[in-house]
C-alpha cells in the first residue's frame, strides 16, 4: 500500500552538484523534493575517496564564477552555502608550462596579461585585446560566432601557433572536446568560467561541497536517498508520474528532473518506445565529451616552488591539436598533447588528468597498470624531476571506472562534446514530448564543469517554479 | 501564415526560457522581461533557424529585443 510518504512534488535523479542545488532551490520555494543517488555518497564527479592513509579528489578538484556576481557565488549565498564552507582561491589558478616557456592565469588580469605580452612579445597588443575581450564578450560575437569553433576564434586573435596552443589546452582540459571542434562560445565560456575566474576550492576536500548542499538539502526538509539507483522514470500519457527504484519501490511525483547520463535517461529510463523516431536518432548519433585517465598518487615530499598546491598546472607537449593522442605500447600517452598535474592543499597527494576516449573495457583492463607507471615517468621526464622516488601510493581511474562510479556514458568527463551542431538543444534539457521531465546537469548541452551545472540547475529550478507559480519564493536579484 | 510562424517562435523561445507561452507576448523584450542571457539568445537563433531552415544574417541577432521583432525577421526569410 503506497502511503503519502511516497508522494512527491519533484523528484530528481542524481545526487551530483547539478542535483543538489537544484533540489534545494525547490525545497527552500516549499516544494516536496526527493533526490535518488546511486551512489553511497553524494557529489557525483564532486568527490573524495580514502585510500592507502590518503584522501584524493575524484574529479573535480577546483571550480570556477565565483567572483562578485558569480553563478556559484549567488547559489552559495542564496542557499547559506558560502557561510559553512571556507572558499579558498589558488593565485595562480592555473599555469601552462611548455618545454620552452610558462605562463600563469593570476587573480590579478592585468598581471596575467603582462605574464602573456613577456613570453610573447610580438603578440603584445593582441593579447591585451584578447583579454578585455573576453572580460566583455558582446552578443553579437555570440551571434557571429555561433558556427565557428575556438581554434578559429584564437586565429582571428593571435598569429603565433605556441600562444593559441597555450591558451587551447587549459580550456580542451575543461571540457574535453578538441579546440579544433569546439564552438567557439562555448569555449569562451569555458576561458571565462575556469580560467579568468578559477581556482576556487571549497575548504579541506571537494566532498565537503556536496556534503554541505546535502545538508542544506535536508534542513529545507528534503529527502536523499543514497544507494538508489533508479530503474523507470513513469510516464502517463505523455505526462511523468515519478520514478520506479531498482528495488522496486514506486515513488510518486509531478516534475522528474534528471541530473544523469542523458541516454541512460532517454533509452533506459523511459524506453525507445516512447521517444519520437527523429529525438532517438539525433541522441544516438551525438558525441560525448572525452573521458579521463585519472592518476592518484600519495606523495612523501612537497614540491614546492615547482608545483605549488591548490594550483592547475598543464603540461604542454606540443602545438598540434591535430593530434590529440596516439594509442600505443604505453596506452594512449604517446604524443599526449598535454595534461594537468594539480597538488593537494594538504601536500599529501598528487592528481594527473589526460583526456582520453573511452576504447573498450578490455583496452583499459591491459594498460590500466602499464600506464600509471608510465604517466609517472612521463611527468617526471617533462615536469617534476625524482617524482618517482616519492611515490608512496599510486591508483588510477580509467574511463571504464568512472562510468561504473558516475553512469556517464563512456565515462564522459563533461556530458555532450560542446561542437556547434551540440549546443544549443531545447530538446535536451525540457523535451516537448514530455511534460514534467527536465534534464540539468552536463548533459544540457550549455553547462560544464561545476559553474556550468550549477548554472543549469538555479536555471531549471526557476522554470519550475516560475510554473508552480512560487517564484517569489526564491530570492530574487 | 503568420499566426503559425508566431506561434512557432513562441514556443522555442518558451522551451528555451523557461516562461509560459501565455507569457511571452509581442512586446517582451528577451533581456528585460525573459532573462534571456547570450548563451540562450544563440539558443534561440539556433532553433529558429533550424526549425524554419533559414540562416539568420550575424548582424541581425544582436538588434532584434523583443518577440515581436524575431517574428517579424523569421517571416521576412520565410517570403523574400
Amino acid at each position: 500500500m503506497r502511503t503519502d510518504k511516497d508522494n512527491y512534488d519533484a523528484v530528481i535523479i542524481g545526487a551530483g552538484i547539478g542535483g543538489l542545488v537544484c533540489g534545494c532551490y525547490l525545497a527552500k520555494a516549499g516544494l516536496k523534493v526527493l533526490i535518488a543517488e546511486q551512489h553511497f555518497k553524494p557529489g557525483g564527479y564532486c568527490s573524495s575517496f580514502t585510500r592507502g592513509g590518503f584522501t584524493f579528489d575524484a574529479a573535480a578538484h577546483s571550480f570556477g564564477a565565483y567572483r562578485e556576481n558569480g553563478i556559484v557565488r549567488r547559489v552559495f549565498n542564496d542557499l547559506d552555502v558560502a557561510e559553512r564552507l571556507t572558499v579558498v582561491r589558488a593565485d595562480p589558478s592555473d599555469v601552462v608550462i611548455t618545454r620552452d616557456c610558462k605562463v600563469s592565469f593570476w587573480s590579478d588580469h592585468e598581471k596575467t596579461v603582462r605574464d602573456f605580452q613577456y613570453a610573447f612579445p610580438a603578440e603584445h597588443n593582441n593579447i591585451a585585446n584578447f583579454f578585455c575581450f573576453m572580460r566583455n564578450p558582446e552578443l553579437s560575437f555570440f551571434a557571429r560566432s555561433r558556427q565557428r569553433t575556438f581554434m578559429d576564434l584564437l586565429a582571428s586573435f593571435f598569429k603565433d601557433e605556441r600562444l593559441k596552443a597555450i591558451i587551447a589546452l587549459p580550456v580542451y582540459g575543461n571540457s574535453g572536446t578538441s579546440p579544433l571542434a569546439m564552438s567557439a562560445v562555448m569555449g569562451s565560456q569555458v576561458f571565462t568560467e575556469f580560467l579568468l575566474d578559477g581556482g576556487y576550492y571549497p575548504g579541506y576536500h571537494v566532498q565537503s561541497l556536496p556534503d554541505t548542499l546535502s545538508q542544506v538539502f535536508l534542513e529545507l526538509e528534503g529527502t536523499l536517498l543514497l544507494s538508489s539507483p533508479v530503474k523507470k522514470i513513469r510516464i502517463d500519457d505523455g505526462h511523468v508520474k515519478g520514478i520506479v527504484l531498482n528495488s522496486g519501490d514506486v515513488i510518486t511525483s509531478r516534475y522528474v528532473i534528471s541530473n544523469c547520463d542523458a541516454k541512460k535517461t532517454f533509452f533506459e529510463m523511459i524506453g525507445t518506445q516512447l521517444l519520437p523516431e527523429d529525438f532517438s536518432r539525433t541522441l544516438e548519433s551525438m558525441t560525448p565529451s572525452l573521458s579521463a585517465f585519472i592518476l592518484y598518487l600519495g606523495i612523501d615530499h612537497s614540491f614546492d616552488g615547482l608545483l605549488e598546491p591548490g594550483t592547475n598546472f598543464w603540461f604542454l607537449s606540443h602545438y598540434n591539436f591535430d593530434h590529440l593522442h596516439a594509442i600505443s605500447e604505453l596506452g594512449i600517452l604517446k604524443n599526449t598533447v598535454g595534461y594537468l598535474m594539480h597538488v593537494s592543499y594538504d601536500r599529501k597527494t598528487l592528481t594527473a588528468f589526460i583526456n582520453v576516449p573511452y576504447i573498450n573495457v578490455r583496452f583499459w583492463d591491459k594498460y590500466k597498470k602499464i600506464m600509471t607507471s608510465a604517466f609517472i615517468e612521463k611527468m617526471e621526464a617533462d615536469a617534476i624531476p625524482d617524482l618517482s622516488n616519492h611515490v608512496v601510493y599510486a591508483d588510477a581511474a580509467t574511463p571504464v571506472t568512472l562510468r561504473r562510479y558516475t553512469m556517464n556514458h563512456d565515462g564522459a568527463t563533461f556530458g555532450w562534446a560542446i561542437t556547434p551542431s551540440q549546443v544549443g538543444l531545447p530538446y535536451m534539457r525540457k523535451p516537448s514530448f514530455l511534460r514534467g521531465l527536465y534534464l540539468t546537469g552536463h548533459w544540457v548541452t550549455r553547462g560544464l564543469g561545476i559553474s556550468g551545472v550549477t548554472h543549469v540547475a538555479y536555471d531549471t529550478a526557476r522554470m519550475i517554479l516560475r510554473k508552480e507559480k512560487r517564484f517569489n519564493n526564491i530570492q530574487e536579484h | 501564415m503568420p499566426d503559425n510562424v508566431e506561434q512557432e517562435v513562441i514556443a522555442i523561445i518558451s522551451d528555451i526560457s523557461g516562461y509560459d507561452p501565455e507569457e511571452i507576448t509581442p512586446d517582451k523584450n528577451f533581456y528585460n522581461d525573459l532573462e534571456v542571457d547570450s548563451i540562450k539568445a544563440i539558443e534561440i537563433t539556433v532553433a529558429i533557424e533550424k526549425k524554419f531552415k533559414i540562416s539568420v544574417r550575424d548582424e541581425d541577432v544582436p538588434n532584434i529585443t523583443t518577440v515581436r521583432q524575431a517574428v517579424e525577421l523569421v517571416t521576412q526569410l520565410l517570403n523574400p
